[in-house]
């Protein structure tokens, strides 16, 4: 029997990103992590590729010409998605820790959230008719 | 006159040296009961082996905390009706982050030694204790009227919060909303121990705590509140040092 | 068997993480926010097309502000993420030894990524003459 069993632990991990029996902060804690990683994977991988543009326009332009597909600016709109969501679930966070709205933090999460939604379908719309 | 349900009662075993499984007992109960009622049956007339924590039965001990399907509850005030239904299962677990002394019976000594660390107070004078509708000012004798703490010590914060399930040095909400309590100005030695990994920094704001205590303390709000205190402590260091 | 916790007290190690990291993660956050519109509405906006060619870009950092903009940006971002990462595995108390290692990991990482995204930032202004 596992002596660590029902104690903190690193194996714990993925408790984070579960959402059974949470609540509204919850869920912004689970979206902010998984965004976080999500950015910072992509972030990475944004800087390298654009190294093709140093190599000069064939490298640039055939990149691009690659792109061009519903797959990959599908890919692109989650990583905008990300971006807004973690965004605005960071203005949640600096607002509670200065006190402002820490007894109204769930409906600050869904009203930011809101926004987010519209932002991105805003967003989406135009990259996909462009 | 007073309904009655047939549920079914899933509690988590476990005893020294044993994989945690569950165990299942059918029953009848009256919704309007609380979960800590059907717990407390179980033990007295199908299961003496059942090992459980209670004592007052009012939310004003602490002792009873536990995971009613899966959220963190004060059994003793939750009614049966307000988590599950007729004909239903309603399941019944430990609290999260604790070792397991036996069945849902939890050992709570790291929380405990915690709040005495940072000299979490269990009684504050009225003028420091955050009571509803104060008088405009204080006077110096109302220093004599005392209240006791929001903060029952059960547990059920510690169990609800995300960075607890990984750290295992983390204080947590409730030694963190009683250092909070304390405040900075009275207690300046507490920075150094919030002002730390283990403090403050760890709380990501998921807010779990205060969606879970059963006692008004909202920990989380009180979290914020001492990051406010110690960001404006270090800033004041720095001009106090040039 | 109960558990006594470790006395977190003045005696105890330094601490991994404190006010100043957190604020600087902070601080860059709400400036990401601004800097990060900025740089989608110029790369998907700008024009007819947004930055869809490596004539557009080239044109695009002719301006000075851009690469400064742009350094800036990345500067942010990578001292923000590298920030927020290390918090992540602050959560899963990791020795200090190793908790040492990752942090020359990061800071060598970070650095090194700036300077590479500075001078590409700089090399593609300078091909516009």
């Amino acid at each position: 029997m596992d002596p660590k069993h029902n104690q903190p632990s690193p194996i714990n991990f993925w408790k984070w990103f579960n959402p059974i029996g949470r609540q509204a902060g919850g869920w912004a804690f689970i979206l902010n992590r998984i965004t976080a990683l999500g950015l910072t994977f992509y972030l990475f991988l944004h800087l390298l590729v654009l190294g093709q543009l140093a190599i000069g326009p064939e490298g640039y332009n055939g990149f691009v010409a690659l792109m061009r597909n519903p797959i990959a600016i599908a890919g692109e709109m989650l990583v905008v998605a990300a971006g807004i969501i973690h965004g605005l679930n960071g203005v949640r966070i600096v607002l509670t820790t200065f006190g402002v709205g820490v007894t109204r933090q769930k409906q600050l999460f869904y009203s930011l959230m809101t926004a987010a939604v519209i932002a991105i379908i805003v967003f989406g719309v135009r990259m996909f008719t462009a | 006159m007073s309904e009655k349900w047939n549920i079914t009662l899933k509690v988590s075993r476990q005893k020294e040296g044993q994989t945690p499984h569950f165990d299942e007992y059918k029953m009848e109960v009256d919704p309007d009961e609380y979960v800590l009622d059907a717990v407390e049956r179980v033990w007295a007339f199908m299961d003496r082996t059942l090992c459980f924590r209670h004592a007052c039965h009012h939310s004003t001990c602490g002792a009873c905390g536990m995971r009613v399907n899966d959220v963190e509850k004060l059994t003793c005030i939750t009614y049966i009706r307000d988590v599950t239904h007729n004909g239903a299962t309603l399941k019944v677990e430990p609290l999260r982050n604790f070792p397991v002394v036996s069945d849902l019976a939890v050992d709570m000594g790291s929380l405990y030694s915690r709040l005495e660390q940072v000299g979490a107070r269990s009684v504050l004078p009225a003028p420091e204790a955050e009571i509803e509708n104060p008088p405009a000012t204080w006077n110096a004798a109302d220093q004599q009227y005392i209240r006791l703490a929001d903060c029952i010590e059960c547990g059920l914060c510690i169990s609800a919060c995300p960075a607890a399930a990984t750290s295992t040095e983390y204080l947590g909400p409730a030694v963190l909303a009683g250092a909070q309590a304390n405040g900075l100005k009275r207690n300046p030695e507490l920075l150094q121990i919030v002002d730390a990994e283990d403090g403050v920094w760890r709380c990501h704001s998921a807010f779990e705590c205060t969606a879970v205590c059963p006692s008004f303390v909202d920990p989380a709000r009180r979290i914020m509140d001492l990051r406010s205190q110690v960001v404006k402590e270090r800033f004041r260091s720095l001009f106090r040092k040039a | 068997m109960t558990q006594n916790s470790a006395a977190p007290s003045v005696s105890a190690p330094k601490s991994g993480e404190n006010t100043w990291l957190w604020l600087i993660k902070i601080v860059t956050g709400p400036l990401l926010l601004i800097l990060v519109i900025v740089h989608l509405i110029v790369n998907h906006f700008i024009g007819e097309t947004g930055l869809l060619t490596y004539a557009d870009i080239v044109a695009y950092y002719r301006n000075p502000l851009i690469p400064a903009m742009e350094i800036t940006f990345l500067a942010a971002v990578v001292t923000h993420s590298l920030i927020g990462l290390r918090g992540i595995v602050l959560d899963l108390k990791p020795a200090r030894n190793i908790l040492k290692i990752i942090d020359w990991a990061m800071v060598i990482f970070g650095v090194s990524t700036v300077i590479y995204g500075t001078w590409l930032a700089l090399t593609i202004a300078s091909k516009g003459g």
